[in-house]
């Protein structure tokens, strides 16, 4: 009926039109595809860096020492503030920082300048009450220590930049701070944020430390109560698991708060637990009797002529406190006789006694995992002068940290072994799963079974009657221990000091199954400064107490009334 | 009227075709409007399956009614659609600058999308009554453009809506050619356009709207300014171009649920359906128009009288314009006139125009076997 070619070429020119737009398809979606979809998704993906919160330093038992708090930061975009001089005026009356400053600040130019970080929320509602041009805030975490100075030294400080500056904050710092995220966030055309919820948080590595709180506590107050009543310079305490070389408490006096760390000098910041090397005077006896029992230089019924009160050593002549007689070995521990000490450290020969302080740790670093620590000094025994094996014998020309002391005489309550200390049992992620799992780390065995006892046995004394350290003994719990009162050198002279002395006293109990070994010291007591006055106290305070927080039982003569008490039950 | 064979000769291949390529706009404007989270979704889907199933109803009652009442009416419906139009003019309401749409009660519609249908009856009814082949002389041509064609796309361009104006040209020489036009008056129009051009082109410029301007000028220069008038072409190439082969899944394109691409649900949703279908399913797409159009093309040449054939020639190349033109302008090849995807894009009066337009190819399909009484 109708011309069929004129439809067919109409249809022609119409296919032909279809494959030119194929062609242009092709052409966009298969050779251009690259470019074209990293077009679309730069022009909705923005990345953003998410700075992570810190993780959160807990003791022993989960109780938070170090947590974060949100706070705002003050900020002015010098470019948009109108009248820098008033602003400055408005600002100055409610943050620390003079109207002056704060007008060059705002006046100089520039999108970006700090005006005050951190700051307290009141005055930041104050703040955005004014509405002033310019001034912008951000939010920003502060890391926060509840306990205040509990802990302060072990856990350390951060700056305004959340770094970690001290202690646990600065040795896990990168476990702390975490890892920034890249977060890429959609946006449509006209910059919307697409995720309607909060930007995920994320932070760093939570510490789980071997400190025990109520433990700390207990430390902390008594330091505080000899500080007061020695008026002393400094204190130190430390208190260890002797069986695994778990630091459970570390103080150090005087004490400062890690939540305004400027406040406090430099000096009072330090861990003199572990940065503080100090000459031990007679607590080294102990490590001298140790080496020559388990050497077997003489039997243990070896007495020694201590009458004359004084002994002449290398052209020094080194008196007892008082007067004694003839003295076994043990006796020469338990009233602590210098004389005596002398005898014996010279039977037993400069080389092997180096060996056995070496073998205690001495010298060296512990390797607890926290910053700052001193291996002490120690010379080796070619450089000894005539004098040193008299010296060295009772604990001088030698310096320690209380930490070291602490940890040999751990090696003698634990049957021999030499710790590493630690203070960090467990590193876990923000969801609490383990990261790393810190255990006991022997070191190496330093004296046998046997001589531990038999040195644990002797230390017992020093705590009995006619012990140097009556004053540190418990009600029930034998305690095995040693005093210690040096002499400390004064910086100007360079000599020994008759005013400044180091008391000390550490010991363990109970003696016969050690569940803590503590050491106390005590830098620079006014008036009375023998260790076992000084320092045996404070000893026996913390030690009972913390036996009892640790529930163990009262032993010796009380059998009967812990049978009555099940009996109520 | 509707006889058995009528029934029997049913075309289902168009009614399936038309009822994919809706489902696929279902789910494409779905997709395109999207919102961002904790908005409601408007509910462009929802109103266009309503309309959907309106318009399929519309198709049935198109099929029943002999195409041959088309004829006697149509140049009363012709009338009937420029007083329409004048009255758009008169009391339409205005939408994204132009002035398309006449209120009805709490819808509205435009007039321009039935007028095209008249349109077309109009010139196969003038067509046909001059027999096959017609070899139109210049003076017929000329006639007819004064009858039809003038005042239509004089009004059209008063709203304005530019590529409905171009459509009826377009449509309107096509069907001259499909009816026979000599060899020499082809020549001379061809010459005439050309020299034409440079006096015309420079009226046209001066009369067109400065947002038409813009479109001509992105159209040409697409990076002159991609936030302002290149921004809807060079946004449409990115989502198109960033589907890739495979495409980026279905819900998970950016460009539309982002709101990078206006228009997203309307005349731009062939983007939005490549970016997330890719280039496969841009493909299959294209197949579903090629065998809509071939089906119209093949009505035209079996359809027992000349005005059938003028018909279905007709509205198969109203479609094919309106693909060709609305995928070139997403590609950046035909400038950015307005012109929606058939089937497709969202808008109630379009897809009922359409789904009235494919329900007549079926009506001259489904008898042509009938005979006259």
């Amino acid at each position: 009926m109708m011309d069929k070619k004129r439809v067919t070429i109409l249809t022609s020119i119409i296919l032909f039109c279809f494959i030119a737009v194929l062609f242009r398809l092709a052409d966009i979606m298969l050779v251009r595809h690259r470019e074209l979809a990293k077009r679309s998704r730069t022009q909705y993906l923005i990345v953003q860096d998410i700075k992570p919160k810190r993780g959160t330093v807990y003791d022993r038992k989960g109780r938070e020492l170090a947590v974060n708090l949100e706070l705002d930061s003050l900020y002015g975009i010098p470019s948009e503030v109108e009248d820098a001089k008033d602003t400055a005026l408005k600002l100055s009356s409610l943050i620390k920082v003079s109207d002056s400053t704060l007008e060059h600040r705002l006046s100089r130019g520039g999108d970006f300048v700090w005006i005050s970080r951190k700051l307290d929320p009141k005055i930041t509602n104050r703040i955005k009450e004014m509405n002033l041009p310019g001034l912008e805030f951000l939010p920003e975490t502060k890391r926060v220590y509840p306990k205040g100075t509990l802990a302060a030294h072990v856990l350390g400080f951060c700056d305004i930049d959340n770094k970690g500056i001290e202690g646990i904050e600065l040795k896990y710092d990168n476990y702390i701070k975490g890892r920034s995220r890249k977060l890429m966030l959609g946006r449509d055309a006209f910059g919307k944020n697409l995720s309607t919820g909060s930007i995920p948080e994320i932070s760093g590595d939570n510490i789980v430390l071997t400190i025990d709180e109520d433990l700390q506590y207990i430390v902390d107050k008594e330091l505080d109560k000899a500080m007061q009543e020695t008026h002393a310079r400094a204190a130190v305490a430390v208190m260890m698991n002797p069986e695994t070389g778990e630091i459970l408490a570390m103080a150090d006096r005087p004490a400062y708060d890690p939540n305004n760390p400027s406040a406090f000098s430099p000096a009072d910041r330090r861990n003199r637990a572990i940065t503080d090397c100090y000459e031990p005077g007679s607590v080294f006896k102990a490590i001298l009797v140790s080496g020559v029992i388990q050497e077997n230089i003489f039997p243990l019924s070896q007495t020694f002529d201590c009458s004359k009160g004084s002994i002449e050593v290398g052209g020094r002549i080194i008196h007892d406190a008082e007067r004694h007689g003839v003295l076994t070995l043990t006796q020469v521990v338990q009233k602590s006789s210098n004389v005596g000490a002398i005898q014996i450290g010279m039977r037993f020969g400069k080389e092997r006694y180096y060996k056995y302080i070496k073998a205690f740790g001495f010298g060296e670093k512990t390797g607890i995992d926290l910053p700052g620590e001193v291996s002490g000094m120690l010379k080796e025994p070619s450089r000894w002068s005539g004098v040193s094996i008299g010296s060295i014998s009772i604990g001088q020309e030698i310096a320690v940290t209380p930490l070291q002391l602490l940890r040999a005489y751990c090696a003698i309550a634990n049957g021999g072994y030499l710790l590493k200390p630690y203070i960090v049992s467990e590193i876990t992620d923000a969801e609490g799963k383990p990261v790393k799992v810190f255990g006991p780390q022997r070191i190496r065995r330093v004296i046998s079974e046997r001589t531990s006892r038999i040195v644990t046995d002797i230390l017992t004394t020093v705590t009995e009657d006619g012990g140097t350290a009556a004053k540190a003994a418990l009600d029930g719990n034998p305690v095995a221990g040693k005093t210690g009162t040096a002499q400390m050198v004064d910086p100007e002279t360079r000599r020994y000091s008759h005013s400044k002395y180091a008391s000390s006293f550490i010991g363990f109990v109970p003696a016969d199954k050690p569940r803590i070994a503590l050491i106390v010291v005590i830098f620079e007591p006014k008036g009375e400064h023998y260790g076992g006055h000084v320092a045996g106290p404070v000893f026996k305070r913390i030690a009972e107490q913390s036996l009892t927080y640790l529930n163990i039982p009262i032993e010796k003569d009380n059998h009967l009334l812990l049978v009555e008490h099940d009996e109520d039950r | 009227m509707i006889d058995r064979r009528t029934i029997k000769n049913f075309d289902w291949f168009n009614l399936c075709i038309v009822l994919s390529l809706s489902i696929i706009g279902v789910l494409t404007i779905y997709s395109a409007t999207r919102p961002l989270p904790g908005v409601e979704q408007p509910p462009f889907y929802l109103k266009q399956s309503y309309w959907i199933l309106f318009s399929t109803l519309g198709l049935l009652l198109i099929t029943g009614i002999d195409y041959r009442w088309f004829q006697r009416a149509a140049y009363l419906l012709f009338v009937i659609g420029i007083i329409l139009l004048v009255l758009v003019l008169a009391v339409g309401r205005k939408g994204l600058g132009a002035q398309r749409w006449i209120p009805l009660g709490p819808l509205s519609f435009q007039p321009a999308e039935f007028f095209k249908i008249f349109f077309i009856m109009a010139i196969a009814r003038y067509l046909s009554g001059l027999g096959c082949p017609a070899n139109l002389t210049l003076k017929n041509i000329m006639k007819m453009a004064g009858i039809f064609l003038f005042a239509a796309v004089i009004l059209l361009l008063k709203q304005p809506d530019l590529g409905t104006a171009i459509m009826f040209v377009f449509i309107f020489f096509a069907l001259i050619m499909v009816a026979g036009v000599k060899r020499k008056t082809i020549l001379i129009i061809v010459l005439v356009a050309l020299i034409s051009i440079p006096f015309i082109g420079h009226i046209i410029w001066d009369g067109l709207k400065e947002y038409q301007r813009n479109r001509i000028v992105a159209f040409i220069e697409p990076a002159v300014d991609p936030l302002g008038i290149g921004y809807h072409i060079t946004q449409s190439k990115v989502a198109i171009g960033s589907g890739g082969f495979l495409g980026k899944g279905y819900l998970h394109g950016t460009q539309g649920f982002l709101r990078f691409l206006p228009e997203r649900h309307t005349d731009f949703i062939f983007s939005i359906f490549s970016e997330e279908w890719g280039f496969v399913g841009a493909l299959l797409l294209f197949v579903l128009y090629l065998l809509l159009l071939l089906r119209s093309l093949d009505t035209a040449r079996k359809a027992k009288d000349l005005f059938g054939t003028y018909l279905s020639a007709g509205l198969g190349f109203m479609l094919a314009f309106y693909f060709v033109i609305n995928i070139g302008m997403t590609l950046g090849i035909m400038p950015v006139v307005g012109v929606p995807l058939p089937f497709l894009s969202y808008g109630g009066t379009a897809l009922l125009s359409n789904y009235i337009a494919i329900g007549i190819i079926m009506n001259v399909r489904m008898r042509r076997f009938s005979l006259f009484y």
